[in-house]
């Protein structure tokens, strides 16, 4: 098979994008309420960060500003996930009603495919609400701000990103071993919330489960030390891009393999 | 005596609840994580404060509070919501209202049997879990009567608050969105992720004054009062029984309203 060109994905990605906005605009009703929804999580997170940090001049060597800036990273860089890759929570549906062969049989790359049918436009709201919470922090901090940054906060951002994208994956994939992988998903959901605090509070057993095994500290903490602490730097922040990609490539493969070897429910 | 018709229900609940042993075993693994990630956030914050007591409570008593808030979090979360509104929007609602029983009971006890297997296999071994390693910092006496007596009424509350919700559901296409907006209302002003005490005076004498205060932040500080005042006591029973009835009578008569709205695709 002749192997598309990046634009050729693209065009089709604007096209499957449209019909899915069109079709989620004709539950209006339920469209509003849920975008509502999705800004009170992100109202009620604020307020419970606001409420547990705003006394304490600094936790564990993080001030006020720094722990902010952090939650803003990490709802940022969870964006993507909530928005380009939702589908994955309909992937356990799809095999165990056998809806999933459907995907099987068309001449571009399944993984793509799948992903690409649902676009999921609350996460937009997070991530305003993210920008907005990471701007103010860094007025707050006084860092600077140029260009070479700015390149920098969106290399790191986008890379953190494919951390969440890959947990989310990867748990979504598990479906096709063990059928209901709601379970793992919600899990793996859960890890989310964790990412915003910095490694340093944990011992160093945490620290390394949380680095090297179930890696949310590379959502918000590596990445951001990079902009945070420019005079200290360790080398795990300036391989966390590095570690981004390889996590994304490993979810892949393992998300592909569950995928050919489904053969369908057999009606 | 009626009971024996909603026993029944319990004891379905009970055997399906044990069919699901993957999923259970995986929702300790991530309340597990949470505890973990809790223990070490609050350790960190405790730390940064330079004194024992923040607000009243000691590190101690506030492990506690959250990690049995958690282990409660298996009472209260009962799907409700969903129940409802898949009942509704698919249309199996009807088959519900002819039972010869009212559906806001029905509902109730064929989850009852949850309530049995939480009891045992989450509630119990995290509460003795947490006296051994808190070394007896958990009271043992009249509060635990108390407690008792409080988080019977807190599961009415939250039922019925449940119940609300998902009457709701009759009238927006959207389960998903109703329900988050629920459940983060509910969570954040309830005190099931912070402590009341942590809360901001203003705030906290607004919170204190809702329903969900109710649901974790009584039992919970009822449980941790060795030896309350009766005033106390009195206050927090008295408040937490007139929200029960009135919420229940409130739920119902929106249902009762509501009942009259349902709209059921034929076919």
């Amino acid at each position: 098979m002749k192997r598309k060109s990046l634009r050729f994905y693209f065009r089709i990605y604007r096209k499957i994008l449209a019909q899915d906005i069109k079709s989620k605009m004709s539950y209006r009703a339920d469209f509003i309420i849920s975008t509502i929804g999705m800004i009170f999580t992100n109202v009620a997170g604020f307020i419970s960060f606001w409420i547990l940090f705003r006394r304490f001049p600094s936790i564990n060597g993080w001030s006020y500003h720094e722990m902010l800036f952090l939650y803003g990273f990490s709802l940022v860089s969870l964006t993507p996930v909530q928005c380009l890759f939702d589908n994955n929570w309909s992937l356990r549906q799809y095999v165990y009603t056998g809806d999933f062969i459907k995907y099987c049989f068309r001449p571009i790359n399944l993984f793509f495919y799948f992903q690409s049918e649902v676009f999921d436009i609350k996460g937009l709201g997070q991530f305003a609400f993210g920008i907005g919470t990471l701007v103010y922090s860094w007025n707050k901090i006084g860092l600077d701000f140029t260009p070479l940054i700015l390149l920098k906060v969106i290399v790191f951002l986008i890379t953190a990103s494919l951390i969440m994208i890959a947990l989310q994956n990867a748990a979504a994939a598990t479906c096709f071993w063990i059928q209901n992988s709601f379970y793992v998903l919600d899990l793996v959901y859960r890890f989310r919330d964790y990412a915003k605090y910095p490694i340093t509070i944990f011992n160093p057993v945490f620290k390394f489960i949380f680095t090297f095994v179930i890696p949310i500290a590379f959502i918000a903490y590596y990445p951001s030390l990079v902009i945070l602490r420019p005079d200290d730097i360790p080398l795990l922040s300036w391989l966390s891009p590095l570690f981004g990609l390889v996590f994304f490539w490993l979810s892949y493969k393992f998300w592909m393999h569950g995928a050919l070897k489904y053969n369908g429910t057999g009606s | 005596m009626k009971l024996k018709k909603y026993l029944t229900l319990t004891r379905a609940g009970i055997i399906e609840a044990l069919q699901f042993r993957l999923s259970a075993f995986i929702m300790v693994v991530g309340n597990l994580s949470y505890l973990i990630v809790i223990y070490f956030l609050w350790k960190a914050i405790y730390a940064s404060s330079g004194t024992d007591i923040v607000n009243g409570m000691t590190f101690n008593d506030t492990l506690i509070y959250l990690v049995l808030a958690t282990a409660l979090f298996g009472f209260m979360e009962m799907y409700t919501v969903w129940e409802m509104g898949r009942a509704i929007q698919s249309g199996k609602v009807v088959l519900d209202l002819i039972k010869p029983m009212d559906i806001r009971r029905y509902l109730f006890w064929c989850y009852s049997g949850n309530f049995v297997v939480n009891f045992f296999f989450t509630f119990l071994p995290t509460f003795i879990a947490v006296c051994i390693i808190t070394n007896g910092a958990v009271p043992v006496g009249l509060n635990l009567v108390y407690f008792a007596v409080s988080v019977v009424m807190a599961i009415l509350i939250n039922y019925s608050i449940d119940f609300f919700t998902g009457t709701i559901c009759v009238y927006t296409e959207s389960i998903w969105g109703v329900n988050i907006m629920k459940q983060v209302i509910v969570l954040l002003l309830s005190g099931a992720t912070i402590p009341l005490a942590f809360f901001p005076d203003g705030l906290r004498t607004v919170v204190e004054k809702l329903p969900f205060a109710s649901i974790y932040n009584a039992p919970l500080t009822l449980l941790l009062d060795s030896s309350p005042n009766s005033d106390t006591l009195l206050e927090t029973l008295g408040m937490q029984f007139i929200w029960c009835v009135s919420m229940t009578m409130i739920s119902r008569l929106f249902w009762k309203v509501s009942l009259r709205k349902i709209t059921v695709n034929g076919g």
